[in-house]
């Protein structure tokens, strides 16, 4: 490593250090100082309402199913891209990028176009089924999926590359069918980076805002999300409430980067 | 016969990997696939252990036909040259892998592991992980685990290049009184020759994804069928217009034997015990000539030095294309 003298050092630490604590550190400790004012009273209260539970319950359905779906298509998605050759891969590599990139609200007006009851190309045909996308909690399901699909792909590919084919060709001489070589040897070796995806991609599911407020009407105790009810509680002039659930949706993210804290350096195995 | 290739031809894009190649490996014996990288050895090996498949011709394996079939179904046990060990289980656990699959009883997975454990002398390792044990050792576990499921032929995809020249070294010696002990039907590729003729019995020359000679390393090296093969299997020099081992060509002060060359020693390096000199004939050929130090001193070999050249009596040499234009 290139040696800075002493003053450089420090001007970087400090300028490192002041860009975070403004950004970061103290708008969320105001947040908890905020929610936490008047001793627990603002907790129990958001606690004892029962649409900000039925809020939480939601979120906590929507982010659940979202991360299950994206696991199953997003292994499939990236053992693809890895170990097979097909026309369109480099397209379809590239389409996984979109949620990254585009605004969620963007994607929450699309999602209302196609699958609307009124005149979407799918939606009135489903709507006439009896099955509702949007204003229902599909809607919010496939919003929340559509913004998370990158992360658990993003990092199963690399890991898939790295340990290459070699192991599930040795299992497949040792007699191991496919089924069983990917239950035994590529999922195992690829066990962590699956982990970190779906951490990433549930903190992601229950923070999600823009594309969600789209494809919900916002009706409460129904398809009000967390991240919803704490703007309408906010501009409802509710603030001690809006603390609450801010404070409660800052510590499942916690509680989410700590896992992945605690699980990264087993990576190195 | 144990494995019988018939008209193997496996293209990728315009490289022709591997062109109608008929072979059959005898069973029980050691066979080693000797050529130069990229002539379609290792490509050989997969197609017989189905990891690749051939664009036309037949593999049969103790008289199965296993063209088709998929790898699991060849009953084939195959050592990688990066061992493509499970790096997730402990080394028992990689041994064992083929019979847990197989559903074979506990108790019988548990003494065969144990015993080609101690075969490969790794038994105080069982419960290490593979990342704990150096590239010998790992090798090592990778050939226990492919024996552990009694394969009818044992495929080795040049399972010593990834180590330094004296594990190597061990690992040859250790891998043929393995197989006096086991056995069973090995093909190993190599593109070290001199790794090929200390273990095999047999040896396939590969090149250019075409068969050049089969045989024993003896009669490889006594009788080589072209210039490729004598050249790929040992040093070579050129002497009036042939390929002739540069110890088999006798060098005198004076003219003793009727046909030699007479030419000039252009160079004399010594290399330990032996002395490599350079002659300069007076027909305008370079022939390179091996001695020992003794000899050497004996005769008095200096440069500037006029000598005459000839191959010995009994030598092999064979004539080349580009001498026969010249």
């Amino acid at each position: 490593m290139v040696k800075v003298s002493a003053p450089v050092r420090w001007t970087l630490r400090l300028l490192a250090i002041s860009y975070v604590f403004f950004l970061v550190a103290w708008p969320v400790g105001m947040l908890f100082r905020r929610t936490f004012e008047g001793g627990l009273e603002n907790l129990a209260d958001a606690l004892g309402d029962e649409d900000v539970v039925s809020a939480l319950v939601l979120t906590a359905q929507v982010a659940g199913i979202a991360v299950l779906i994206n696991l199953v298509f997003g292994l499939t998605i990236s053992i693809l891209l890895v170990r097979y050759e097909f026309p369109g891969k480099r397209l379809l590599s590239a389409m996984i990028d979109v949620p990254l990139s585009v605004s969620p609200v963007v994607v929450g007006l699309a999602l209302v176009l196609v699958y609307n009851g009124r005149d979407g190309w799918f939606g009135k045909g489903l709507e006439e089924g009896g099955f509702q996308v949007i204003f229902a909690t599909p809607g919010l399901i496939m919003a929340t999926c559509f913004v998370a699909l990158p992360l658990v792909i993003r990092e199963v590919v690399p890991t898939l590359t790295e340990i290459g084919d070699e192991q599930e060709q040795a299992a497949r001489s040792l007699g191991a069918n496919a089924p069983q070589t990917f239950w035994r040897i590529t999922l195992p070796s690829i066990k962590w980076a699956l982990v970190y995806g779906v951490v990433l991609s549930l903190a992601r599911s229950i923070g999600e805002f823009g594309a969600v407020k789209v494809v919900s009407n916002n009706v409460s105790g129904k398809t009000q999300t967390a991240t919803l009810m704490v703007e309408e509680k906010y501009q409802n002039f509710a603030q001690g409430s809006a603390y609450a659930i801010a404070f409660l949706l800052v510590m499942v993210c916690i509680a989410c980067l700590v896992v992945v804290a605690v699980l990264r350096p087993n990576d190195e195995h | 016969m144990s494995i019988d290739i018939t008209g193997v031809r496996k293209t990728y894009g315009d490289f022709v990997a591997l062109d109608d190649i008929n072979l059959t490996i005898p069973k029980g014996q050691l066979t080693a696939l000797l050529g130069p990288s990229g002539g379609g050895k290792s490509t050989l090996l997969r197609v017989i252990a189905g990891l690749e498949t051939a664009d036309t011709g037949t593999v049969t394996i103790e008289g199965t036909d296993a063209t088709k079939l998929p790898p699991q179904k060849r009953n084939v046990g195959f050592v990688f040259q990066h061992y493509a060990v499970f790096k997730h289980m402990t080394v028992a656990k990689n041994v064992a892998f083929g019979m847990e699959i197989r559903k074979k009883p506990k108790a019988e997975i548990v003494a065969r592991v144990d015993e080609l454990l101690r075969l490969v002398h790794l038994s105080q390792f069982s419960h290490r992980l593979p990342s704990q044990l150096s590239g010998g050792q790992r090798q090592r576990m990778a050939l226990a685990r492919a024996l552990a499921v009694e394969p009818t032929v044992l495929l080795l995809d040049e399972p010593f290049g990834a180590l330094d020249a004296k594990v190597r070294k061990e690992l040859r010696d250790w891998l043929r009184r393995l197989h006096d002990e086991v056995h069973v039907t090995t093909v190993f590729v190599t593109h070290d020759q001199e790794e090929a003729m200390e273990v095999a019995d047999e040896i396939v020359v590969i090149n250019e994804g075409r068969v050049e000679q089969v045989g024993t390393p003896d009669q490889l090296y006594d009788e080589p069928a072209n210039d490729f093969v004598m050249g790929f299997l040992g040093e070579t020099t050129r002497l009036n217009g042939a390929l002739v081992r540069p110890h088999d060509i006798h060098i005198s002060l004076s003219p003793q034997l009727a046909g030699a060359s007479e030419g000039v020693v252009s160079r004399v390096l010594r290399v330990g015990f032996e002395v490599r000199i350079t002659v300069l004939t007076d027909d305008g050929e370079e022939v390179g000539v091996i001695l020992t130090r003794t000899h050497a001193r004996q005769l008095g070999v200096e440069e500037g030095v006029r000598v005459w050249v000839t191959p010995v009596s009994g030598a092999t040499t064979v004539p080349t294309m580009a001498a026969n234009a010249g």
